[in-house]
């Protein structure tokens, strides 16, 4: 029963977690897309682009500080890699 | 016996060179190794599917390139993944301790005991892996592993031989590790890949088809190659943890905290020329037999198995790519408006997921029984050339109805690689 509660408490975590970057990300990334169909919001689209590309770093440096034993800390807001505790 | 102390490794080491059953364990050691880094090279070709086959049915890479890229990615994604993981047998079974050494009474007789369920469940693990390929079904790879592992466990120990729900205090066990997560990843997946796709669609409605195309052709190629550098850190590691518990085993190795160079860079090098080989039976499943996928899916898809993944395993909820990207991309397809689900197909494959681990344990089971009848290297070398031979049928069964490179994208309703 234990294992089902904290399945459940994972689950919902991951569930918000991804749909922040995993449905997130790509909309942005759509709209980056539409902003450069036109000349006068491409800039938008340009900045759409960047953002996604932060988030994709940030998952690159997520994956290889696992790695390495380290993990992503958000206490600071920005990100920071620290050791796993 | 249990309850007996564990002698220290020094002395254990000495008695063993003394010990006439030393060759005995070196022939099951080699057939070990050689079987696990067999199982990793399933592994590779079973799972190149979950990344590449939306870019790959999407045309936003051609299918050679998908697979190398895939390939590359997974040999990076195992050389990053230097945390050791010599605990993954834990989750399921009960072989070694808490930090990663050998139970003692399994090392008595020189590691042989230990070795050999070790041997029997990768070999369940393999077979189950080919014939599912076989069959064209994403089924989990690492279900197959534990499966094929819970099941030897359980032929050479008894039920008490399975952790099957931890002890309460965390995620942990068949229930905790392997049953539940299995249950809700491809819901979660699921959802948010419908979610991402549904939302991608509402926001490039009306935009010329000449920006949407390059523009979601590079989200694709970007989104797959974090699932493909993610399926390296996570897949490449099991093997290299059961590798590193078999030398222990057998003494050739007592370091816990790192293992040998020569370990990582064979299990590298075998789950990434797997994936370069292609499983195209499943690519193609996954690609095509599905749902049809469109490129503005293929990156809600990719996006969301790479978020659900890498979350989850920060969160430690232990999960299968396998689930996942299906989940992901079946997802993609309840999302986009007017897009078309085979139900019956993902109904299949939900029976593979269904029955993957306890037919692995099975064929592991039955496998440890064969080995423990005849006893020894010859009971190891038995299965072994079992191994060989349905390896090998089933490879000569594909060749009639063969899916490469060239047919993968063909229209699923004339299907050249029909199941059998």
């Amino acid at each position: 029963m234990n294992n089902l509660m904290l399945a459940l408490d994972g689950a919902w975590k991951v569930l918000a977690t991804s749909l922040i970057l995993g449905a997130g990300l790509p909309a942005l990334f759509a709209a980056g897309v539409r902003s450069l169909a036109s000349r006068r919001t491409a800039p938008l689209g340009y900045l759409c682009f960047a953002v996604v590309l932060i988030g994709v770093g940030l998952g690159i440096t997520f994956i290889v500080a696992s790695g390495f034993g380290k993990e992503l800390n958000f206490d600071n807001v920005y990100p920071t890699v620290v050791d796993k505790g | 016996m249990p309850g007996e102390q564990c002698p220290p490794p020094e002395a254990v080491r000495r008695a063993r060179r003394d010990d006439a059953g030393v060759t005995e364990t070196t022939v099951i050691l080699l057939l070990v190794v050689v079987t696990a880094l067999g199982f990793d090279f399933t592994n590779g070709f079973h799972d190149t599917a979950n990344a590449m086959a939306t870019s790959i049915a999407t045309g936003a890479l051609r299918p050679k390139v998908a697979v190398l890229l895939s390939a590359v990615l997974n040999l990076v994604g195992a050389f990053l993944s230097v945390e050791v993981a010599l605990t993954v047998t834990n989750a399921v079974i009960r072989i070694q301790n808490s930090d990663g050494t050998p139970k003692p009474d399994l090392i008595a007789d020189g590691g042989s005991a230990l070795l050999l369920i070790v041997l029997a469940g990768v070999i369940g693990g393999i077979l189950w892996n080919l014939l599912t390929w076989l069959l064209g079904l994403p089924s989990s790879s690492s279900h197959a592993l534990f499966g094929g592992l819970i099941g030897a466990a359980i032929a050479g120990l008894g039920w008490s031989g399975v952790n099957w729900s931890g002890n309460g205090e965390k995620l942990d066990g068949v229930l905790g590790k392997v049953v539940l997560p299995a249950l809700m990843s491809p819901v979660i997946a699921g959802a948010v890949a419908a979610a991402g796709t549904w939302i991608v669609y509402r926001i490039t409605v009306g935009v010329a088809a000449k920006f949407t195309d390059n523009g979601f052709r590079w989200g694709q190629i970007g989104s797959a190659s974090l699932v493909s550098l993610a399926h390296g850190t996570n897949d490449a590691q099991k093997t290299m943890g059961v590798i590193t518990l078999a030398l222990i085993a057998s003494g050739e190795w007592s370091d816990t905290g790192n293992i040998p160079l020569w370990v990582k860079i064979s299990c590298a090098l075998a789950i990434a020329l797997g994936t370069y080989l292609g499983g195209w039976r499943i690519i193609r499943t996954l690609g095509k037999g599905l749902v049809e996928i469109a490129p503005p899916q293929g990156l809600a898809a990719e996006s969301a198995a790479a978020a659900v993944i890498l979350s989850s395993s920060h969160l430690g909820f232990a999960l299968s790519t396998t689930h996942v990207a299906t989940g992901s991309i079946l997802g993609s397809g309840v999302g986009r408006p007017g897009a078309k689900v085979r139900w019956a197909v993902a109904g299949r494959m939900v029976t593979a997921w269904l029955i993957t681990l306890p037919a692995a344990a099975v064929t592991g089971a039955l496998m440890w029984f064969v080995a423990d009848l005849i006893g020894g290297a010859g009971g190891a070398a038995l299965i072994f050339a079992a191994l060989l031979g349905l390896a090998g049928y089933m490879w000569l069964h594909s060749r009639k109805a063969p899916v490469n490179h060239d047919n993968v994208n063909d229209e699923w309703e004339a299907p050249v690689g029909s199941a059998v």
